[in-house]
């Protein structure tokens, strides 16, 4: 699995600086984190990461090469699920293998070998419309993991989520991590979710955005869904809030 | 449940509209309104069912308008909205010109028409398609430009071609504000025909209509209205049958 590398990226969006000289680096089926508050930037470091946007300095680089603005890539996932209503689960999960070229028949059938993973079979002919939020986002990321199966950017993906799907949906995320291992880039304003599901964390401050911190977490995803115990996270969820100023 | 509602909804409706003709009628004979100034209902159907055949003749060559007019409307909608969608600065050009032509009263410049075209289906159809585009069009434009800006990131992340995005994104995503300009036109474009055919017609529910106002058969004068509104109904419905049948998703959000 691939390696991503950010290095030094700065960007200015409407004449204010936003993201001012960051780096990052993720390693082959790592599961990092970037946390912090809203509107710091995030945003655009997945925008520049998946080469909608262009950088004013720095470089992305995946696997060693450079990607500084080149879409094709990888994809990201969002929080709004943004599935097409015209089509059903199955064709909005196929549509990146249909845009590299597959013809329909050949996509259908690929996408339709995950249903089961992303916890969607029996649902394939069902519209959007017909699923609870947790489905859906299920069903975009399975979307988002047929265009880039070995790198996934979830920008919030869970933030639309009751307390409970969410939850679910956080544990089910594990399961899935740990069959294909791809690597992630996770981007949230939960300190708790960070600290639940990503080996490290990139504290991120207001804007101008800068790394204030790099933690790595050392217990993370426990298997069975619960509360960490370890006395060591307390601590560290302490450190991170003060990081983030709350 | 759910069906008991149904029927209160079409009961209700109903009861009142034959309490309104009811009305009517009673009024018309108790008063002893002379005919050539207010038949009653009852005298209309018994006129409409009299003359149906010709009414059928003049209906043909205004459905036919109607139908002519609408279908290029339609195709003149998709065409501009395209066109305006994807390239900037054609939208600049005609946004304003469209919705300036708004302005002018069609009834204005319909005589013109038949100054140029004679008394032929082409100046009604012009009427036609004059009245239909601006509310399909509108509505296009309108469900194009609402498209969630995410959407077309997400798509262009995935390297998906502006005319990949058109087809697979925009265009589905407009489709229900599409199909409300269309409602709204097919229930003018009937009107627009009349009009047509007011101003100078060898045949058509226009032309019928002056004719009788004209003799004073007032009767018969009712009964081209009634023909106008079950034309226009009639081509309501088939936007809505049409709706269902190329937006079926679109209905699920309601069932829900």
């Amino acid at each position: 699995m691939p390696e991503i590398v950010i290095q030094e990226i700065s960007k200015t969006l409407g004449g204010l600086l936003t993201l001012g000289e960051i780096n990052m680096k993720a390693a082959d089926s790592a599961f990092v984190g970037i946390l912090g508050p809203s509107g710091c930037g995030k945003s655009t470091l997945f925008n520049i990461i998946s080469g909608l946007m262009r950088p004013d300095s720095g470089h992305v680089f995946i696997d060693k090469q450079d990607v500084t603005g080149r879409t094709g890539r990888v994809s990201y996932m969002r929080q709004k699920d943004l599935l097409l209503p015209s089509l059903n689960i199955l064709e909005n999960a196929s549509i990146p293998l249909i845009l590299k070229g597959h013809p329909k028949k050949k996509a259908h059938a690929e996408a339709e070998k995950h249903l089961s993973q992303f916890g969607l079979e029996g649902f394939q002919r069902y519209y959007p419309s017909q699923l609870s939020g947790g489905m859906r986002q299920r069903a975009a990321m399975l979307r988002t993991y047929l265009f880039s199966s070995d790198i996934l950017l979830l920008d919030e993906p869970f933030a639309s989520l009751d307390a409970i799907t969410k939850r679910k949906m956080q544990t089910w995320l594990i399961g899935v991590f740990n069959q294909i291992r791809p690597t992630v880039m996770f981007i949230t304003h939960d300190v708790d979710e960070a600290l639940y599901l990503c080996d490290k964390v990139y504290v991120l401050s207001e804007c101008p955005t800068v790394v204030k911190m790099e933690i790595k977490v050392p217990f993370s995803r426990p298997q069975h869904g619960r509360t960490i115990t370890d006395p060591g996270y307390s601590k560290m969820r302490d450190t991170i809030m003060e990081a983030l100023e709350l | 449940m759910k069906k008991l509602k149904n029927t209160v909804n079409i009961v209700i409706p109903l009861a009142f509209v034959t309490l309104l003709l009811t009305g009517w009628e009673v009024m018309v004979r108790c008063k002893s309104v002379p005919e050539w100034i207010l038949p009653g209902p009852v005298r209309i159907a018994r006129t409409f069912a009299d003359n149906a055949p010709v009414i059928a003749k003049h209906s043909q060559s205004t459905l036919l308008e109607c139908l002519a007019g609408f279908g290029i409307a339609i195709v003149f909608s998709f065409v501009i909205a395209f066109l305006m969608d994807e390239i900037e600065l054609i939208k600049r050009a005609l946004y304003p010109l469209i919705v300036a032509s708004q302005t002018v009263p069609i009834v204005s410049v319909a005589p013109l028409f038949i100054i140029w075209f004679g008394y032929g289906l082409m100046p009604k159809i012009i009427v036609v398609v004059l009245v239909c585009f601006f509310p399909i069009a509108i509505s296009l434009m309108g469900g194009l430009a609402a498209v969630d800006r995410e959407y077309l990131e997400l798509f262009r992340s995935m390297k998906a071609s502006r005319l990949d995005i058109f087809r697979m994104v925009k265009l589905p995503l407009a489709m229900p504000s599409f199909f409300s300009g269309l409602r709204i036109s097919a229930a003018y474009s009937v009107m627009g025909a009349v009009i047509g055919e007011w101003l100078g017609a060898k045949q058509g529910l226009g032309l019928y209509m002056t004719l009788s106002q004209r003799s004073f058969q007032v009767d018969r004068v009712f009964a081209a209205i009634l023909a106008v509104t079950a034309l226009s109904a009639a081509l309501f419905v088939l936007v809505v049958l049409a709706e269902r049948l190329v937006i079926p998703w679109n209905r699920l959000k309601q069932d829900r």
